[in-house]
């Protein structure tokens, strides 16, 4: 029972890597869910009351885009009086279909702000898209085109190597990269319908994937484009043979995110690793950590958040912990303001509380450990410092760490070694013998000296009886 | 009264401008409707003050559009002519007429060539074919957002490739961009019938075959705006209307 229990938990992650069984349940239950209710007649009093209850707070009371959050988004709620719409089975131009936008209330966007809306009962849903499509022209001056969808050849029977010559063939790496990261030469250039910035999606990460991250979608996408952003049509450019080999190759590209509670350091015998391709850290369990954006004081943002994720690794012996930290960045950036990376502990004696580094540094807040690295400098330093700029300049109490950079293909592998008992600075954290070390990140993305991306607090757990058990 | 402007006349050259797209042999426009009439409406987009600079497109983004050019590419957004002419001023009679012309079934080319539209701005009637063309060995993508008609945004990955599509709806102008591209910019303008142009690199344009009546004549241009003029003109007549767009 407690197996059948932990491989349902599982689920969510093994998505990515397409595990057949999991699959077929959760489409199941999908299929299931969505075919058991009646969908009601329209009725345009429920759908708006429904709507101004639910969607104006963002989407605005008319529905252009203008509601009271719609400025701290990225991307910018959709104005849905303009009728474009990203996620569609249907032809670029035309309206998407009723059930695409059944969907995308169902699911919500993932990676986005838009939630899912599964706690409204179906017949709501339904009230709401019939009222969507009221409040934009195109749904009755055009009809939606569906995109055939056929031909799929399942996993078992993709081309994977044709896929990847497909990738080439289309020019997919102009944007998305060679690997699929978001860093090809046109990402940095991309605007929305509003002339906002805006970034390809990183394949590699399929969680991130607005319209959903499994072969059908991505062939949707292909062949439906996303309006309002820069992603075209693909329709009539590929045969559906080709779409499918690529979107078997795209989804291949995901790498299944890992949502660890905490991050497991592992105990190393003898000398830590100071470089990130050693290959001990094969032994320290991988932990990845979603960013969140930091907007300016004025709660809108500047550009946006290139940098989405970051990946964590510990490994330790009696004198150090040896962190490593990985994060897809599209541009690599070692002028000022460079990119960089701070590992922030809590200092001993902590006075006060600081709840997250979204809202730090901060006017009364505590002073903080930061472990900083840029690109721009030789060395990675720490600090207690009440803000990032202090441990930036030269100054007492800041003492320089082991470190080592790599920057390839889109992503940033960065090592800091770390002293479990530092001599300085002062207040700085102690690591002792089984100890729990809370650490946050905070990554920026160089280009944008504004841009900065922050973690929740997660506990790195020393595990002194695995040290030990591992010691004999 | 009657002006003989040698519109035939081989135009100078633009040195800024991309080179010329050698597949497209169609002439530009006004399209090919039978005419209905024989009185003309001719003239010069004239500009006045200071030719704004044109910025140099930087293009090393994608090495097979940066190998296409020997020299720099300029602008197309204000192109000033060297006899104090405007180019890429769209001219189109906006009111005025009556009954319906049948669109033409030759498609209006709009050219992707060098990682530059060809041309800048292009006239087409509605319902008109419009075939859009990738000559380069790189991907384009056409994304169109008229705001009268649906808009789309194709893929073109492959060189040689050809998307026909037609705007139902007269609209002044549908914009097109190339996402991968950012500096390609390009406008269609879609008129009900076939009494448009787009000025040269002489700064002239015509509108002939006209019925004899009494129009409005629209010029816009991209940076500058629109100007309108009224004018009469009799069957066998030409009337001269220019128009004046000052430096902003």
């Amino acid at each position: 029972m407690s197996s059948v229990y932990r491989h349902l938990q599982r689920i969510p992650a093994a998505l990515n890597r397409l595990v057949p069984l999991g699959t077929c349940v959760v489409l199941w239950l999908t299929w299931v869910g969505t075919s058991l209710a009646a969908r009601p007649e329209p009725d345009p009093k429920a759908g708006e009351a429904a709507y101004q209850q639910h969607c104006a707070r963002c989407h605005g009371v008319a529905g252009k885009g203008d509601g009271v959050d719609a400025r701290r988004f990225y991307p910018r709620p959709r104005d849905l009086s303009l009728g474009v719409y990203k996620f569609r089975s249907t032809a670029s131009g035309t309206p998407p279909s009723d059930e695409d936008l059944f969907r995308i209330l169902t699911d919500g966007l993932p990676g986005s702000n838009m939630p899912d809306w599964r706690h409204l009962d179906e017949p709501t849903r339904w009230q709401l898209v019939a009222y969507l499509k009221s409040l934009a022209p195109i749904f009755t001056d055009a009809a939606p085109e569906p995109v055939a969808v056929s031909g799929d050849p399942g996993l078992a029977k993709a081309d994977l190597a044709a896929g990847r010559a497909v990738y080439e063939k289309l020019g997919c790496a102009a944007c998305h990269g060679a690997l699929g990261r978001g860093d090809g030469p046109s990402a940095a250039t991309l605007v929305d319908d509003w002339g906002m910035p805006i970034r390809p999606r990183n394949l590699a990460q399929g969680w991130g994937y607005r319209g959903g991250g499994e072969a059908r979608a991505i062939f949707l996408r292909l062949m439906a484009g996303i309006d309002g952003a820069g992603m075209p049509s693909y329709q009539g450019a590929v045969s559906p043979e080709e779409a499918w080999h690529l979107a078997y190759y795209v989804a291949s590209l995901q790498e299944p995110a890992r949502w660890h509670p905490i991050v497991r350091a592992a105990f190393v015998r003898g000398p830590l690793p100071k470089t990130a391709e050693d290959p001990q850290w094969q032994a320290a369990e991988v932990t990845d950590l979603a960013l969140r954006h930091v907007v300016t004081p004025e709660g809108a943002w500047t550009s946006p958040p290139t940098v989405t994720m970051v990946s964590l690794r510990a490994l330790y012996n009696e004198e150090a912990v040896a962190l490593q930290a990985q994060w897809d960045d599209p541009t690599h950036e070692a002028q000022p303001p460079g990119d960089a990376l701070a590992v922030v502990l809590q200092p001993q004696g902590l006075a006060g509380d600081v709840a997250t580094l979204q809202a730090w540094p901060a006017s009364g807040a505590p002073s903080l450990d930061v472990c900083y690295w840029s690109a721009e400098g030789p060395h990675a330093h720490e600090a207690v410092v009440p803000d990032y700029e202090a441990v930036r300049r030269e100054g007492p109490g800041r003492v320089p760490l082991i470190s080592q950079a790599r920057y390839n293909e889109g992503r940033w592998h960065v090592v800091l070694v770390r002293p479990r008992r530092p001599a300085e600075p002062s207040g700085a954290h102690l690591i002792g013998p089984g100890a729990s070390l809370p650490v946050a990140v905070a990554v920026w993305d160089g280009g944008m000296a504004e841009a900065r991306a922050v973690s929740p607090w997660i506990d790195v757990r020393f595990d002194a009886d695995r040290a030990t058990a591992r010691h004999e | 009264m009657v002006l003989a402007i040698g519109c035939g006349a081989s135009p100078p050259q633009d040195a800024g401008a991309a080179p010329q797209a050698a597949a497209p042999a169609e002439a530009p426009n006004p399209a090919s409707a039978t005419p209905a009439g024989s009185a003309a409406i001719q003239g010069a987009i004239r500009f006045d003050g200071t030719a704004p600079a044109r910025e140099k497109i930087q293009m090393a983004a994608d090495p097979t559009c940066q190998q296409q050019h020997a020299a720099p590419v300029l602008s197309e957004a204000v192109v000033v002519n060297d006899n104090g002419t405007l180019k890429h001023a769209f001219v189109y009679v906006k009111s005025g007429l009556s009954g319906s012309f049948a669109p033409p079934s030759r498609p209006a080319v709009m050219d992707q060539h060098g990682c530059w539209y060809e041309p800048h701005v292009l006239g087409v009637q509605a319902n008109q074919p419009v075939e859009l063309r990738n000559s380069d060995a790189t991907l384009h993508n056409v994304n169109a957002k008229p705001s009268q008609n649906p808009p789309f945004n194709l893929a073109q990955p492959v060189q040689g490739m050809k998307t026909t599509k037609k705007f139902a709806k007269p609209e002044i102008m549908v914009p097109l961009k190339c996402n991968v591209h950012p500096w390609m910019s390009a406008y269609i303008g879609v008129v009900e019938h076939p009494f448009f142009a787009v000025s040269d690199a002489s700064g002239a344009y015509a509108l002939s075959g006209l019925p004899a009546g009494t129009y409005v004549v629209e010029a816009w241009h991209e940076k500058l705006g629109t100007q309108t003029q009224s004018v009469t003109v009799a069957d066998g007549q030409t009337q001269s209307v220019d128009f004046t767009f000052k430096a902003q």
